[in-house]
């Protein structure tokens, strides 16, 4: 604080002056503290990042310039030609992307699992492996790892888990008191919850022991840097250089957004529940995928992890593609947009967007049938999104 | 009583521990220094539980993205 504001204000610079070259070689050297640059740390995403931190009862956190930033600058941070990242399937279709092209350049091979079963987790670690990761709740798989279990299993192999937790979010899941050892977030989904900036963030929980993992460089950093091992890593090394940075204007709508979480993920959640629930009646459905609906496999796990709140996020499945590009263009408020986790509901296909870069036969490896509709509910008025989907469904049937 | 703090000799009040020294060294963004005692680091929870003593080596380091904070590694 520096005039007794009550918001943090945006610190728009790019470069931060210091009055010896004596000054600044020591804040380079790491000896006093201080910004530089703001490719490296600035005020206002220092600000979002204690207060992700705090959120997630972690170390610290590096927030980054979008969440696949955030992915990107961990698995780098972690992962060396010739390891492996054992990873869920059914998980956002940019993180699988990331995992199979880029990593895959670099001679670091992506095995993907059903991550909510840990018994073929654990048989897939090798001696190659170097993290776990998973989301909190598949998307668009709508599926719900046993976070605790994994967390065993991650301990007892010296690994990393790194959890996903965006739609989640610390409101939700803490996934650190499971065992995780990094939380990652796209910020840009519910922590926003406006659909107004593009961000990412890695927090640390301090779960894994950083000296004693099979990381040598993190593990010598350690040995100066303790629990902030990982984290001095990114801010020193892999960030710094990749140059991933948020913009100080989105860490400040971020911060807003984090004002507003636990009210506006309050009604998600009801709102999601309420069609979730209408759509497993409908019978022009076939299927819904939402972990809060007692009838998924997942229903008793999303009780116990997340205190009876499964998301805002849910799928139905309608019959054919026709069916479902007719269902999406007769929605009357709801978007058809990419995002989630907005104030608005929103729609996407994901065969023919996230996911349209693979085959068919592989898209339904990851659990992406053609006829697959993925909503984020919003915070409209909860009757008026059950009237919109209604009529859409009808419409829907003419196909 | 006599620290090396940062490679420099500094007089503090006796018996403090490393959170008071962050106090009484005015250290600028405590909650962002990882503390260093005699080349050990210390976990920030036992910050308040550890007691200087007369000649220790304190090494305050900061890991925000300059540099390394360190030679060494």
């Amino acid at each position: 604080m520096i005039l007794g504001e009550v918001e943090a204000p945006i610190f728009q610079t790019a470069a931060f002056g210091y009055a010896s070259a004596e000054e600044m070689a020591d804040v380079f050297a790491g000896r006093a503290p201080g910004h530089v640059y703001t490719r490296l740390s600035n005020p206002t995403t220092l600000a979002l990042e204690r207060r992700l931190a705090a959120a997630e009862n972690g170390v610290g956190a590096l927030a980054t310039s979008s969440g696949m930033a955030a992915i990107a600058v961990t698995a780098l941070g972690l992962l060396r030609p010739g390891d492996e990242i054992l990873t869920a399937k059914g998980i956002f279709g940019g993180s699988v992307s990331f995992f199979r092209n880029i990593l895959g350049r670099l001679n670091i091979r992506a095995v993907f699992v059903d991550g909510s079963d840990t018994a073929q987790v654990a048989a897939a670690v090798t001696p190659k492996t170097r993290a776990i990761f998973v989301e909190t709740i598949g998307n668009p798989g709508m599926d719900v790892p046993d976070l605790p279990a994994l967390g065993a299993l991650a301990r007892e192999r010296n690994l990393p888990l790194v959890v996903d937790s965006t739609v989640t979010t610390p409101e939700l899941v803490k996934p650190g008191q499971h065992g995780a050892a990094l939380v990652i977030h796209s910020t840009s989904k519910f922590i926003n919850g406006h659909g107004i900036a593009i961000g990412g963030a890695v927090i640390d929980t301090g779960k894994f022991d950083w000296s004693r993992g099979p990381f040598e460089d993190i593990a010598a950093l350690a040995r100066r840097a303790g629990a902030y091992a990982f984290l001095a890593h990114l801010r020193t090394v892999i960030a710094r250089d990749l140059g991933a940075c948020p913009a100080p204007g989105s860490s400040f709508l971020m911060l807003h957004g984090l004002d507003t979480l636990p009210l506006r993920l309050k009604t998600h959640v009801e709102n999601a529940r309420a069609l979730a629930q209408a759509l497993s009646t409908d019978r022009r459905v076939l299927d819904v995928g939402y972990p809060g609906l007692p009838g998924s496999p997942y229903f008793e796990r999303a009780q116990r992890l997340f205190g009876g709140r499964a998301g805002a996020i849910l799928t139905l499945r309608v019959g054919s593609l026709a069916k479902a590009f007719a269902f999406i263009n007769a929605l009357k408020s709801a978007r058809r947009a990419a995002n989630l986790g907005e104030t608005r509901t929103l729609v996407i296909h994901p065969a023919s967007t996230i996911f349209r870069e693979y085959a068919p036969a592989d898209r339904l490896s990851l659990g992406v049938p053609d006829d697959l509709i993925r909503v984020s509910v919003g915070l409209e008025d909860s009757s008026a999104i059950l009237t919109d989907f209604e009529q859409a469904l009808t419409v829907a049937q003419k196909e | 009583m006599k620290l090396v703090v940062n490679g420099a000799d500094v007089e503090v009040s006796d018996g403090i521990n490393v959170t008071q020294l962050l106090v009484e060294r005015r250290v600028k963004m405590p909650d962002m220094v990882s503390v260093e005692l005699n080349e050990t680091v210390l976990q920030r929870a036992e910050f308040e539980t550890t007691r200087l003593r007369e000649g220790d080596r304190v090494e305050l380091l900061y890991f925000m993205g300059g540099g390394r904070g360190t030679d060494t590694v």
